[in-house]
């Protein structure tokens, strides 16, 4: 029961913001620190949980959004299912990704995945016939959808909020279940040990596949989701090695393998990005590289690590004085 | 068969240039299992340096080369010094994820300064291709490739004469071994990273000519240094050598004769085959 109060705190305050949102600037960074929560938590659940860093996740992000506007534009399939389906696409993907990467370990991993995002970026800028080439795809109008009897309205930011806050709790409550599960166990010790994890008879390269999928289906949501809401796509903009390294900065500055870390990191990074984009027009990857740089070397668990160390070390100094 | 001969010979000009870069990231993580993500960005600022040389002192950009090499040298072992030093004993994801975001930094910060305008450089001499054979060389990439031979060949010197070169191949052979031996193993590491740092800086310069420079260029180099030191065995320079000519030469044939669109692809997929078939390199000398 008490580790559901913090969810229902969450739900409630996640419900209440668009009452007191002032203005639609407001709704706008609330649904991109929800996008960036959705993706931070994709890639923590491989690189936080089982310590396998991913350079390519901007590829699972791009397969998610190119089929979400395919589906759209070429069968008529609306966004809602669009989505799901483009997230499902991207772990179907991320299967034949996984077995080939995850046969290296550690730093060859991480540029294995690296030359992967470089090939899958290759393809969308090359096979005009399906990706439109380097131009991309732009959609104009969404679907007329009612729900509850009422039209939703596309032009206003509210519709999209809703949909980035259950991709966002459905990152976070993933990151959540797989905490607790048999499989987050098994993660744990290939990052904390490879060899020990596959002498005691885990089947690692089957756990990390398995979790590349996770990470991959909610990746692929993610772009779906940027493609619904900004209503466009090519290769610079869903494919580029700059995405992934947000989603590492995401992580690794709110928390590698904690729940809470990708919301902290979202938070933080779409503050500084939004406040120095407003200023200079370009560089707030400046203050990315330079974050990232200064967690490592001064915090190295994270936002939410460190608050959760100092919250129990706090906790149990109280203790402490009163049981003595 | 002419089309062929020029492109085997552009492939292995361009080749030499590359396998420079490849060097200077083996000799790095040889030494100090440092897989530097930021050394992209290290060729791009010798880029630039060549640019701003001859845009504002008039300084023609092979000239500039006795300026930016000592100085980037000097820039990596500050480097080292400063920041690196302290984040190696977290281990080699944390050190990974460094230079990440040291290369997000550099990258973007000259971007930043500098706009993300495509830039070339004009050399004088550099309009009438030479025709050697009946092939035709372009003057920049010859006189690149010139240099190139002559600062491995000094390199190569280096580390097989030098008490420093022995201890650095040392250092990477055994680094236990070496502290045990009496040599200075953080001393040896700062040299070897101003040394892999004024490599990339010189193998930029030298580029600077024959390319396109736009901030992000480091990007695409980045990737490219690692199918080379992949294919020749991550840590050992004769396989950065061996791997950067088979590069340039692979993608200079696979633009004639495969797809000039999936050039850059050609490479990749090499470095994925190798990485999974033959992880320690095509001549088996990695580690």
């Amino acid at each position: 029961m008490r580790s559901l109060a913090p969810w229902l705190a969450g739900a409630v305050a996640l419900a209440a913001l668009p009452v007191f949102a002032p203005n639609s600037f407001f709704l706008h960074v609330a649904i991109l620190i929800l996008m960036w929560t959705l993706l931070g938590a994709a890639w923590n659940v491989l690189g936080g949980f089982a310590g396998q860093v991913s350079f390519g996740h901007a590829a699972l992000f791009g397969i998610g959004a190119y089929v979400t506007m395919i589906l759209y534009l070429k069968a008529g399939v609306s966004p809602w299912w669009g989505i799901p389906v483009g997230g499902l696409v991207a772990a179907l993907a991320s299967l034949p990704i996984g077995l080939v990467c995850f046969r290296l370990r550690g730093p060859y991993f991480s540029l294995a995945t690296l030359a992967v995002a470089e090939i899958v970026k290759l393809v969308a800028l090359n096979w005009e016939a399906v990706t439109n080439g380097p131009v991309g795809f732009l959609i104009t109008g969404l679907p007329p959808l009612r729900v509850f009897g009422l039209a939703v309205d596309w032009e206003s930011k509210l519709p999209f909020y809703v949909v980035a806050a259950l991709l966002a709790l459905a990152g976070l409550a993933s990151t959540a279940w797989l905490r607790t599960s048999r499989l987050g166990a098994y993660l744990v010790a290939i990052r904390e040990n490879e060899d020990a994890a596959e002498a005691v008879g885990i089947d690692t390269v089957r756990a990390k596949v398995m979790t590349l999928a996770l990470s991959a289906f909610l990746a692929g949501m993610g772009g779906g989701f940027y493609a619904f809401y900004f209503r466009y796509v090519d290769p610079d903009a869903v494919l580029n090695i700059s995405l992934s390294m947000e989603m590492v900065f995401i992580a690794m500055v709110g928390g590698l393998g904690t729940v809470g870390g990708p919301l902290i990191g979202a938070i933080f990074l779409t503050t500084v990005g939004e406040t120095v984009r407003e200023r200079f027009q370009v560089g707030h990857l400046i203050f990315y590289g330079l974050f990232m740089m200064l967690a490592i070397r001064y915090m190295p668990e994270g936002i939410w690590g460190r608050a959760r160390k100092l919250f129990s070390s706090l906790q149990a100094r109280v203790l402490g004085h009163g049981a003595a | 068969m002419e089309t062929f001969a020029q492109s085997l010979t552009s492939g292995v000009l361009t080749g030499a240039l590359y396998a420079m870069i490849g060097i200077g990231l083996t000799v790095v993580f040889g030494v100090m299992r440092i897989i530097n993500l930021a050394h992209g960005e290290m060729v791009m600022l010798g880029m630039f340096g060549a640019f701003w040389g001859q845009a504002l002192w008039k300084l023609d950009p092979f000239l500039s080369l006795v300026l930016w090499v000592p100085l980037m040298f000097l820039g990596g072992m500050l480097l080292y010094r400063l920041l690196l030093r302290k984040i190696i004993p977290g281990g080699e994801l944390n050190t990974l994820l460094y230079t990440a975001g040291l290369s997000l930094l550099i990258a973007n910060l000259a971007l930043f300064f500098w706009t993300g305008d495509y830039r070339t450089i004009n050399l004088s001499y550099g309009q009438e291709p030479v025709r050697p054979f009946g092939i035709s060389i372009a003057v920049p990439l010859a006189v690149a490739f010139v240099v190139a031979l002559a600062i491995t060949g000094a390199l190569w010197l280096f580390l097989s004469r030098t008490d420093m070169g022995r201890a650095i191949r040392a250092t990477s052979q055994n680094g236990e071994a070496a502290i045990l031996m009496g040599v200075d193993v953080e001393r040896v590491a700062m040299i070897t990273f101003g040394l892999g740092t004024a490599l990339a800086g010189a193998a930029g310069v030298l580029l600077a000519p024959s390319l396109y420079l736009y901030p992000t260029v480091g990007e695409l180099l980045i990737v490219k240094c690692f199918v080379i030191v992949v294919l020749g065995g991550l840590g050992s320079v004769p396989g950065a050598i061996a791997g950067g000519i088979l590069l340039g030469v692979v993608e200079s044939l696979g633009a004639v004769y495969v797809s000039s669109t999936y050039k850059d692809g050609i490479g990749f997929v090499l470095f994925l085959a190798v990485l999974l078939y033959r992880p320690s390199g095509l001549f088996g000398v990695g580690k």
